[in-house]
């Protein structure tokens, strides 16, 4: 009967869709027609009983598994944990994971794969209900663990937390590996919902909750905050003629969310992992994958198995083990519900800035416009002995070139200078203050910080606090090494220096605050901070491992040291270090490519914009220089160049020879245009954040700021005409 | 009331919104994205750079309509769109219109284990199935129209199997087919006489090492048949342009596996790179050929073999859009995108050029269609976003010497390392100069020969040159000063010389360094500033350090060995004698490099043979020198002091090995040493 019912409601509103569809290309702005409201009654299983509510939201739990149902008062539309409707296709360990609410994978010997869940285990359950919710403690009878639970909806949203003290394992032959939390939260079968996930991949993309037929075997699946170096393998990548790098890096996730909306239903939610994030994975598989249930969660990792080499040879033999201590740290996602028009992801973009602001994880920088121009020192190549200094862009050079472009009215400029410390771009550590005699030396160095500043030109000095290189600086203490003892180094692929190593956060610690001293006591203190703020890793050293938690603990002390101490900048941040930085650079536009996402869009801009200046990466290594002006403008980033004064050929023989294009006297005449077309429109929306983003079917993104400003983009190569507003072919409009 | 209206507003926003979002999805997918592959090109110094993202991945094409390919091995795609691809899986072909909505299927049922397609514009669709041992021939409408089976001529060879792999047909109807473990050559079939072998056409060459031909010498008949490498490597793959010329792809032979070869099956293409293991060829629409690597590079060559991209790469599980795991075949559409078939992941990859790459492919249409004038907008285009783009700047270059602008052209000679081209700008540069300057450069000549002759007459009456005279006499009686003008003595009679040397002291080893030094100074400065033509290095390249280091070690090795070669063979020269001698013998680079130096400037290809025979000259001299040299300071005979020059180069040799072993061991001692150091560090740490 279930299924007839659901099958009947999807036709309908198939058939509203296709009505409306007809009708209206561009309905999505202005329409007032049928009634849709009736096919969404509400629909509460039995077995559910409502625990909490808040102003929106009703709060329902089956008491058998600890699922939940939540429901939009007003709409009556609802997301379960669990699945509905059950297709007959899934095996027990299946059924258990869709429907329980905590579902853990354990490590028995060398064995991480076996699964325990509330429906298939016995599970010693105290439930006690409290204000807003439930508090659950769960005991696994057979492998002797267990955990607590705690769920609670409030204005804020709902939480579910597990406490780390409360997870306790009593058997040295069951440990916990893996925990997820209300894994199938929001999740629909094949294409019974419209709607999408959203996945924080690059700047954000979609899954389209649309029948994908199979075509996937792996979803998105990524560690927040990037892969742990503390485990990897050093992986043989295959390379072009055994000597370049072909694939590039997949995009690290910046911040621990992930979202579901049913845009047919106008419900949605945005999932934050607010602690336990930096060791945890970000799940979104749409159907096809291993089930037909579209889903998306996080999960966090307890303990891992990894491989411990028995002699220096890496062909001889190799022992797995698991850590002998699981990760220690809360875990806790809070899902913000969303309803009616803000169910989609400009509606979860919106609630995450608030959520930031609220919570003091981002604080309103000042964001005037400015053209982000940075430029590069000095370099090493090859030489007899040794390495010889190939100068790039001297102190003077910079001076000429900003006399250059405040002659043609550029002076909006924000710069990073990399490379100018003694020794060249890839000589770190920097540990003092000390400037390449090849770009002019210190003094000349300071002179022109001073001389930017009096022109309010932002200087900031580049600073890699993560990497050693093992060639030019002692990389015998101090330096990271993986959970299974040895020294992590990885590949540059380029000539001169070959592998780099990590600094220990104590050691980071100790080389920043060096250099700071020496900086700021010339009375000067911008800096650029690179490589901690886009890093985490699980690592050992002295014989003590460390998790990825104490790891960012310990760079969020420093980030927030630095910037009580400096005028500070991160590169590529992660969200828990925002609100320590004064700009975001080096915003991806686009995502991983990776082929289940359906659509790429500007989430992390719409959560940042009007917050803090954001700038994009180097617009010098584009393809698509119209595609990628236009993507400027849809995301309100800032562009950014990397400059040189002598021509990039210089760079063939170092370890930048990737820097193909950066001549100043190419690029001059493209950041004079770039920045007055850029600077309008920023003014126009100078301060205003975007509440609404679309993508057309016609190719036109429509951006709403709350100013009222509204940005019309045109990607396609031919005009077009949205509510009666006419956009050229590869270009925009502002009304 | 009015509350439930704006309600319903909201939801209908909501649908309708969602609704524009997935009529998109089965549309056309948006091509905001980035590529997860590198882009390089090759300058004309073979260095490899990497380069703006040339191609971004367009869309997928996972299923034709609602029907899954299965193991696709071969494809074609027509100039409207229209896809014939061999869904080998599935024993058929399936046709697909430009928007991958299913046309029709054939083949079922006749077709066994086909491996190869080829579509002409006619629709005439001919199959290569190797399990059949057959062609097949199929019309537009998928009716079988004709079958060919092994050929019976006994030009084929009888024992040869049949097994086609791979099949093109030019206009005519010639069909060029590739079989497997047929190693002649592609097999040419025409359609007459229901098929005659026409012979075999593009045999790879077999590569015969020194050692191969000794092996053969002496090897049996039976012998030299089993010797692998005897056996010219089968294509692995062939397209086929307009004009009926056939590009093909063989693994494993260096920069010959790609092929362009003309009716009489010569090779006309020298690419500066290779892939390893090719896997098919497509022609371009701008005199471009891609190359499709199993891979998942692609790599796209301009027609002189000039790689212009290579780019994409290997999925090894990532599962990104735009990365290969086993390319089969592949495809360029009209409109410049590339179709590449997948044949693990069943999917034709559609891969479309980035701005940059269209201002590129505009530029080499124009610039083979001879407009030059209008390439250079498309080129200043791409050299502002990558101003070190060597082939736009090598066109560049030869567009603005169509113009008759030869100044810029010579900059942008210069820039891609197109010596023809500089050559010839810079002969129109010298010719004009001339021909402006020619009566001032005669007025001139005049007024310095008269002038000369004037001084020479003043100076025999008055004497007026007396005291510049004396100067240069005073200079010349410095010893140090003597010694090292005894070099044009000793150029001229070095037999006298060496004797003078030898017995009389006439030169000191402060004068042979003074001379070494200046041999060392002539070399570096011949060798960065030579004229452009000449010159062997990187523009702005400098390596001078190691340019002297290498100098000095191999005089030192020439002199060492020499001398210890000469002392246990009787040779009366002291090590100072030798020294000097050798140093003095290199008189003719001293004398001849700075007119060579200075001739380098002024010539271009016309003339370079002056500068070469200048060279040859000079080598010959020097030859000539350090022959008597060794003869006269050693006193041997020219039996002797052959024996002596062969002596010295097995020393060199044996000292050369030496090092390198000594190098080896100490770099083991070394590294046992460190390790050992690393370990006790590491013990101390814990």
């Amino acid at each position: 009967m279930a299924i007839k019912g659901r099958t009947g409601r999807r036709i309908t509103a198939l058939c509203l869709g296709l009505l409306l569809a007809v009708q209206s290309p561009f309905g999505g702005y202005f329409s007032d027609t049928q009634s849709v409201s009736g096919v969404y009654a509400a629909n509460i299983p039995a077995g559910y009983s409502k625990i909490a509510q808040n102003q929106e939201f009703n709060l329902y739990m089956c008491e058998d598994d600890l699922s939940l149902i939540v429901e939009d008062k007003e709409s009556g539309a609802t997301m379960s944990s669990a699945i509905t409707y059950d297709d007959g296709k899934n095996n027990n360990t299946w059924l258990g994971a869709m429907k329980s609410a905590v579902v853990l994978t354990f490590i028995n010997g060398n064995d991480d794969s076996k699964q325990a869940d509330l429906v298939n285990d016995e599970v010693r359950k105290t439930i006690t209900s409290t204000a807003n919710g439930f508090r659950a403690e769960l005991l696994w009878n057979k492998y002797s663990f267990g955990l607590t639970l705690e769920v609670e909806l409030t204005d804020e949203g709902l939480t579910a937390y597990i406490a780390d003290e409360s997870i306790v394992e009593n058997s040295d032959n069951y440990r916990i590996g893996t925990i997820a939390i209300y894994p199938f939260m929001g999740n629909s079968y094949l294409d019974e919902k419209e709607g999408y996930l959203l996945v924080p991949d690059g700047n954000g993309a979609l899954i389209y909750l649309d029948d994908k037929e199979g075509r996937f075997s792996v979803g998105y699946s990524e560690m927040i905050y990037g892969k742990d170096i503390g485990f990897e393998d050093s992986s043989v990548t295959s390379l072009l003629w055994d000597r370049y790098e072909m694939v590039t890096d997949a995009e690290k996730i910046i911040a621990p969310v992930y979202g579901i909306a049913h845009t047919d239903d106008g419900i949605a939610y945005l999932a934050i992992v607010e602690e336990g994030d930096e060791r945890a994975t970000i799940e979104a598989h749409p159907n096809g994958v291993s089930v037909d249930y579209n889903r998306a969660y996080a999960k966090f990792i307890e303990r891992k198995l990894y491989t411990q080499p028995t002699s220096n040879n890496s062909t001889s033999g190799s022992l797995h083990l698991a850590e002998s201590d699981r990760s220690h740290s809360d875990l806790r996602i809070r899902f913000l519900f969303l309803s009616g028009d803000k169910a989609n992801y400009a509606g979860m973009a919106n609630a995450y800035r608030e959520y930031l602001l609220q919570n003091g994880l981002l604080e309103i920088q000042e964001d005037d416009y400015q053209t982000r121009v940075d430029f590069l020192g000095t370099e090493r190549e090859k030489w007899v002995i040794g390495t010889s200094t190939v100068v790039m862009t001297t102190t003077d050079d910079i001076r000429d070139i900003y006399d250059d472009l405040a002659s043609a009215g550029v002076t909006d400029i924000f710069s990073v200078y990399k490379g100018w410390q003694k020794g060249g771009l890839y000589d770190i550590p920097i540990t003092s203050y000390k400037a390449d005699p090849g770009i002019g030396g210190t003094s000349s160095l300071t002179a022109l910080i001073k001389d930017a500043e009096s022109r309010g030109i932002s200087f900031y000095l580049y600073n890699n606090a993560l990497w050693i290189n093992p060639d030019e600086q002692n990389a015998s203490f101090n330096v990271v090494k993986q959970i299974n003892k040895r020294r992590y180094s990885f590949d540059t692929y380029k000539d001169v220096y070959e592998t780099m190593m990590y600094l220990t956060p104590a050691r980071s610690k100790t080389v920043l605050n060096r250099f700071i001293n020496s900086y700021t006591a010339k009375g000067i203190d911008h800096l650029c901070v690179a490589g901690i703020s886009d890093t985490v890793f699980s690592y050992s050293y002295s014989g003590v491992n460390y998790s990825r938690y104490e790891c960012s603990e310990d760079y969020r002390a420093l980030v927030g040291e630095v910037n009580e101490r400096a005028g500070l900048v991160l590169e590529h941040p992660f969200a828990y270090l925002w609100k320590d930085t004064e700009a975001f650079l080096d915003m991806p536009m686009y995502t991983s490519s990776y082929i289940v996402e359906d659509e790429s869009v500007p989430f992390l801009s719409i959560v940042l914009k009007g917050v803090m200046p954001v700038y994009s990466e180097y617009i010098n290594f584009e393809a698509n220089k119209n595609e990628f002006f236009l993507k400027l403008v849809e995301t309100g980033t800032y562009p950014s160049f990397y400059i040189t004064r002598e021509s990039s050929s210089n760079l063939i023989n170092t370890n930048s020879c990737d820097i193909y294009s950066s001549e100043y006297d190419v690029y001059r005449d493209m950041i004079i245009s770039y920045t007055e077309e850029l600077k309008a429109f920023n003014e126009e929306v100078a301060g205003a954040r975007i509440l609404r983003h679309e993508i057309m079917d016609s190719g036109v993104t429509v951006v709403g700021y709350d100013n009222g400003k509204t940005v019309y983009l045109n990607y396609t190569d031919t005009q077009q005409t949205v509510n009666g507003v006419t956009i050229e072919a590869m270009s925009y409009e502002v009304l | 009331m009015k509350r439930r209206v704006s309600r319903l507003k909201k939801w209908i926003w909501v649908l309708a919104a969602c609704l524009a979002v997935l009529t998109m999805v089965s549309d056309i997918k948006n091509t905001l994205a980035d590529a997860p592959y590198k882009t390089y090109t090759i300058d004309g110094y073979g260095s490899v750079t990497e380069t703006q993202t040339a191609y971004l991945p367009y869309r997928t094409i996972t299923k034709i309509g609602e029907e899954a390919l299965v193991g696709p091995t071969d494809f074609t795609l027509l100039d409207d769109g229209t896809m014939y691809i061999l869904d080998s899986g599935n024993r058929r072909v399936v046709v697909s219109d430009s928007n991958a909505e299913l046309i029709m299927t054939f083949g079922e049922g006749e077709l066994v284990g086909p491996r190869g397609m080829y579509v002409t514009r006619d629709h005439i669709c001919y199959i290569a199935d190797r399990d059949a041992k057959k062609i097949l021939v199929y019309d537009g409408q998928g009716q079988q129209i004709a079958s060919y089976t092994k050929p019976l001529e006994p030009m084929y060879g009888e024992t040869q199997d049949f097994l086609p792999i791979k099949i093109v047909a030019n206009n005519s109807g010639t069909m060029y087919v590739i079989c497997e473990s047929n190693t002649n050559g592609i097999v040419q079939i025409s359609p007459v006489g229901n098929g005659t072998f026409l012979g075999y056409f593009g045999t790879n060459a077999t590569n015969a090492d020194l050692m191969t031909i000794l092996w053969r010498a002496v090897l049996t008949d039976q012998q030299r048949a089993k010797m692998v490498g005897n056996i010219p490597a089968t294509p692995d793959n062939m397209a086929i342009d307009e004009k009926g010329l056939l590009y093909t792809v063989t693994r494993g032979e260096g920069d010959d596996s790609l092929k362009w070869l003309n009716i009489a099956g010569t090779n006309m293409i020298e690419p500066d790179s290779h892939d390893e293991v090719p896997a098919a060829v497509a022609v371009g629409n701008h005199d471009n050929v891609f190359v499709a690597s199993q891979m998942g590079y692609i790599y796209e060559y301009n027609n002189e073999g000039e790689l212009l991209f290579v780019f994409g790469g290997s999925d090894d599980g990532q599962q990104r859009i735009g990365l290969s795991t086993k390319i089969e075949a592949i495809q360029v559409g009209t409109d410049d995108k590339i179709y590449v078939l997948d044949s693990d992941k069943a999917q034709i990859q559609v891969f479309e050029p980035t701005e940059f790459t269209e201002h590129l492919h505009e530029a080499l249409y124009l610039f083979s269609k001879g407009r030059y004038a209008e390439s250079k907008a498309p080129l200043s285009e791409v050299l502002r976003m990558n101003n070190l783009f060597d082939y736009a700047n090598m066109a560049m270059g030869r567009a603005l010497y169509k113009e008759g602008d030869y100044e810029a052209a010579l900059e942008y000679a210069k820039l891609a390392k197109d010596f023809d081209s500089y050559s010839d700008a810079f002969w129109e540069i010298r010719n004009n100069w001339l021909k402006r300057h020619l009566g001032t450069i005669i007025i001139l000549l005049l007024v310095i020969a008269i002038g000369g002759k004037v001084i020479g007459l003043l100076d025999k009456k008055y004497g007026i040159l007396n005291v510049p005279r004396s100067w240069i006499d005073r200079i010349k009686s410095y010893r140090l000063v003597k010694e090292v003008l005894y070099d044009f003595h000793f150029v001229r009679h070095p037999i006298h010389g060496c004797y003078e040397i030898k017995r009389h002291n006439v030169v000191s080893v402060a004068s042979a360094n003074i001379l070494m030094a200046v041999f060392i100074l002539f070399f570096i400065i011949n060798k960065y500033f030579c004229g452009f033509l000449l010159k062997t290095v990187r523009e702005g390249s400098y390596d001078v350090f190691s340019d002297i280091g290498m100098i000095v070690i191999v005089l030192g090795l020439v002199v060492g060995c020499n001398y210890l070669m000469c002392t246990i063979n009787d040779g009366e020269g002291k090590f100072k004698a030798v020294y000097c001698s050798f140093i003095y013998s290199m008189g003719p680079y001293l004398i001849l490099i700075p007119f060579i130096f200075m001739l380098s400037h002024v010539v271009t290809y016309n003339e370079v043979f002056f500068i070469r025979f200048a060279y040859f000259c000079m080598a010959v001299w020097i030859a000539v020198l350090i022959f008597i040299s060794i003869k006269e300071i050693n006193n041997y005979s020219v039996q002797k002091t052959f024996k002596i020059i062969f002596l010295t180069l097995f020393t060199i040799l044996i000292v050369c090995l030496l090092t390198f072993i000594i190098y080896v061991l100490w770099a083991q001692v070394f590294d046992f040493i460190s390790s050992l150091v690393g370990e006790v560090v590491y013990k101390i740490g814990n």
